[in-house]
């Protein structure tokens, strides 16, 4: 896929020699688009071990290393430019992590850079505000998108059920978490769909979501986050 | 492509790390290792894994995944006219030249015809010819064949790390022949069985060379040492039942456990040298970033460097956040010992596998352990601070009355009590009680499944008196454990009845969500098969097996001897201290290596 890389940086890369939290900003693609957020982490714990980085281990009969992600990929979705904290034991370089990591992350997992932040900045989960989509659906035509994007834009509510089996029954309105949604260009045979939506605690927006609202989800399909925007 | 409408698409796309892709067009044979069901499982079979890296180093050979997928993908894939393809190149497994299939157990082989199928490639072998891959058999499954032996083009007899060169070779020396003149020349490598040359006789359904290349019988291939730990092991990016890196340390058990068919077909037993261990886990863990190492063996405290190996690992992997397990403990002190060391403090669940309830019935399946004793290490367990334990056991051994039952509740109820004493209100025995199938190549494989009405009525004196605070039970259904035992048992007649099966839509038999015992049923019933006659019938000493034309090595004289002392009550030393010449030493001259647990040369049995 060719893809403009879009970093989000709400600040700009801090050095700071004291801290032992890294921000690591990354892409998956194809193969790793299919795993779920706690297989991204093992997928990432084991990177990070093949790469030899001194991991922070919580305490306990049952360690495991701290690693915080942004926002969980949903499953069928690959990313442009996603964010994990992790903590380390003792101080790495930055480039070093980055070139260790080249080595060892599979195929489909790439880093884009790593920096250092703030022990005490907030979690990451905590600056999301938004996320943005791209969704690539085959072989529908652009006219029908284009209609089914129109009456959804129109409409004030959308109410959808809530995903879970102890929410059985209940629904949510997805209107208002999305906040733009729009066609885009796409190489045949695809029809490109552009998607922000919020993504706060308790009010996230999934494209999966959005595509169920529209009545597109049997289509074939690419998905990928094209960008998180922090606070 | 159909993925975002199945379950765990993550299994279907590859992309692990470790997972080796080759150029087509430069590799001159081109192997596809299949297992035949979900991903989840045949990435956590470490045959496979050995394969994979060990045909992967030959600069002529590329040998790529492939696995059944779930019935949801097949589904998608059969209404979009994909075939099966392998994980790595995307490739059509039909396009392969050789296709191994796993047959680890009975409950593969309406998979490996479903397999088959969705790759596109008839089921029987005298409907296929050069222009499809040549299917391979491998796996503890193949020491009785027979029943699918119709669907494969040659099964290996043993261990495939030592036939699978050979396989190789002889076969790309004939790729450009027809089929049956490729299957005529591998008759010349030892140890695979290429079913087709060979007839059921009609009296005694024994199997007869059809063909004067053809061996009367055939030998288990094995190798005199184990062969190297992969060290570049698979790391799946989806979650798959056993999730972590693999050594195995030894290979075949001298316990000789009279109902065990994995102990005897794998022996002799081989040793894996301690310091070997510890360099291919170091090298492994840098490998693949594994957080966890099994140490794989029949009877892990039976390794004899068990101790040190444990204290080096400990020692080299210290701070390194490692966790390290040891399956398949015995019931004694010492093992208690052993998960204490690698605990650290964890306590998860303690498993015991006494099998049989009271002392003379363990006496009779050879499982020497005193229920004194027993209870004695239950108290260590508990003392020690674990909390849970698990007990297994056997339903339907030979010579098993009630008063055994009775023995299985007494004792679960005694255990109990003490982890009550000992650890408290949060104290749990979990039970487990499976149905025994006499296996080919045991010393109990003369033996007749116990029947419905006798199995039924036991399970539910079980589950009457076990229960309660503490207690937890579970069993197998009789029906899977009656399919188990006919593919376990069956002859070349059962081939059309697997096929019906299949046709009638049984597939995943292992799986109580989506095994079929109706497909099963209406297939015994459309091929007039007796499945009665097939399995509760004693055979005669004398009467001739199944599986006789397949040898593992270890003498049919010897299992009948093993047999009457099991109808005594007689038990049989553990044979590293004794050898009780079953077979292996005069069977496989001139192989001995002091990695074996056998004397050098066979020393006569006291008999």
């Amino acid at each position: 896929m060719n893809c403009e890389l879009r970093i989000t940086d709400s600040q700009s890369p801090v050095t700071n020699p004291q801290s032992l939290r890294y921000r690591i900003t990354f892409a998956t693609q194809r193969t790793l688009a299919y795993v779920s957020v706690l297989e991204l982490g093992k997928v990432w714990e084991r990177s990070l071990r093949r790469a030899g980085m001194p991991l922070k281990y919580s305490q306990g009969y049952n360690p495991r290393p701290k690693l915080h992600f942004a926002a969980p990929l949903p499953v069928g979705c690959g990313s442009d430019a996603d964010l994990l904290d992790v903590w380390l034991e003792v101080p790495v370089a930055p480039e070093t992590m980055l070139a260790a990591l080249a080595d060892a992350v599979p195929p489909d997992l790439s880093v884009i850079n790593v920096h250092t932040v703030p022990e005490d900045e907030a979690a990451l989960s905590e600056q999301l505000v938004s996320a943005e989509y791209r969704v690539w659906l085959r072989d529908v035509p652009e006219v029908v998108v284009e209609s089914v994007i129109v009456a959804f834009l129109d409409s004030d509510t959308l109410a959808l059920a809530k995903r879970g089996r102890k929410y059985r029954g209940k629904t949510y309105d997805l209107r208002p978490l999305v906040q733009e949604l729009r066609l885009e260009d796409a190489p045949a045979p695809w029809t490109g769909l552009w998607m922000r939506v919020r993504a706060r605690p308790g009010a996230t927006g999934r494209p999966d979501e959005v595509l169920k609202a529209l009545d597109l989800t049997d289509s074939p399909r690419r998905c990928t986050r094209t960008r998180l925007i922090l606070g | 492509m159909l993925l975002h409408r199945v379950q765990k698409p993550g299994r279907y796309v590859g992309g692990e790390v470790n997972a080796i892709r080759k150029s087509w067009g430069t590799t001159d044979i081109h192997i596809c290792l299949a297992f035949p069901d979900v991903y989840d499982l045949g990435m956590s079979n470490f045959a496979l894994a050995i394969f994979y890296e060990l045909l992967n180093a030959r600069p002529d050979v590329l040998a790529e995944r492939a696995y059944l997928p779930a019935p949801d993908m097949i589904a998608q894939m059969r209404n979009a006219a994909i075939p099966l393809y392998t994980l790595e190149s995307y490739r059509p497994v039909a396009a392969f030249d050789i296709l191994a299939i796993s047959t680890a157990y009975e409950q593969l082989y309406t998979n490996s015809l479903e397999l088959l199928d969705l790759s596109g490639i008839p089921l029987r072998a005298a409907d296929r010819d050069a222009t499809h891959p040549l299917i391979v058999g491998g796996g503890h499954g193949t020491f009785n064949p027979e029943p699918v032996a119709d669907f494969f083009d040659v099964f290996v007899i043993g261990e495939a790390e030592a036939v699978l060169p050979e396989l190789i070779d002889t076969w790309r020396a004939h790729r450009h022949l027809p089929r049956e003149a490729q299957l005529r020349a591998l008759l010349d490598v030892p140890g695979l069985y290429v079913p087709c040359f060979y007839e059921a006789s009609k009296e005694s359904g024994a199997l007869i060379p059809t063909d004067l290349a053809a061996p009367a019988r055939i030998l288990k291939r094995m190798l005199p040492t184990l062969p190297p730990t992969p060290i570049r092991q698979l790391i799946p990016n989806v979650e798959v039942t056993h999730n972590r890196a693999v050594v195995e340390i030894q290979r075949g058990c001298t316990r000789g456990c009279r109902f065990c068919q994995a102990g005897a077909i794998t022996r002799p037993v081989r040793e894996r040298p301690a310091a070997e261990i510890v360099e291919s886990i170091a090298a492994i863990l840098d490998a693949t970033g594994y957080e966890e190492v099994a140490l794989l063996s029949l009877s892990s405290a039976d390794h004899s460097e068990i101790k040190p190996l444990l204290e080096a690992l400990l020692d080299r992997f210290q701070g390194r956040h490692v966790s390290i397990s040891l399956p398949s403990l015995r019931i004694e002190s010492f093992s208690v010992d052993l998960a204490d060391m690698l605990s650290q403090g964890r306590r998860s669940g303690f498993t015991f596998a006494p099998e049989a309830g009271s002392d003379a019935l363990r006496r009779r399946i050879n499982k020497d352990i005193a229920t004194e004793d027993l209870l004695a290490v239950a108290t260590e367990v508990f003392t020690r601070g674990w909390r849970t334990l698990k007990l297994y056991f056997m339903l339907g051994l030979p010579g098993e009355t009630d008063e055994d039952i009775e023995a299985i509740i007494d004792l679960a109820h005694r255990v109990r009590r003490l982890g009550l004493d000992i650890g408290g209100r949060k104290t749990e025995i979990h039970v487990s009680v499976s149905t025994f199938v006499p296996k080919p190549h045991t010393t109990f494989q003369w033996a007749a499944l116990a029947d419905r009405e006798t199995v039924e009525r036991r399970q539910s004196l079980l589950r009457e008196r076990l229960r309660g605070r503490g207690l937890r039970l579970s069993w197998n259904q009789y029906d899977s454990t009656r399919l188990e035992a006919l593919l376990a048992r069956g002859d070349r007649r059962l081939n059309a009845v697997v096929e019906a099966a299949w046709r009638n839509g049984a597939r995943f038999d292992a799986w109580d969500e989506w095994r079929s015992l109706e497909a099963w049923e209406r297939a015994f019933a459309e091929t007039g098969f007796d499945v009665d006659a097939a399995l509760y019938r004693p055979r005669a000493e004398d009467e001739p097996l199944p599986w006789d034309h397949l040898h593992s090595g270890i003498e049919k004289r010897f299992f009948l001897r093993d047999y009457r002392r099991s109808q005594a009550g007689e038990l049989l030393d553990d044979c590293r201290d004794q050898c009780h010449a079953c077979g292996i030493l005069v069977n496989y001259p001139g192989m001995w290596t002091a990695e074996w647990e056998c004397p050098e040369q066979e020393v006569g049995s006291r008999e």
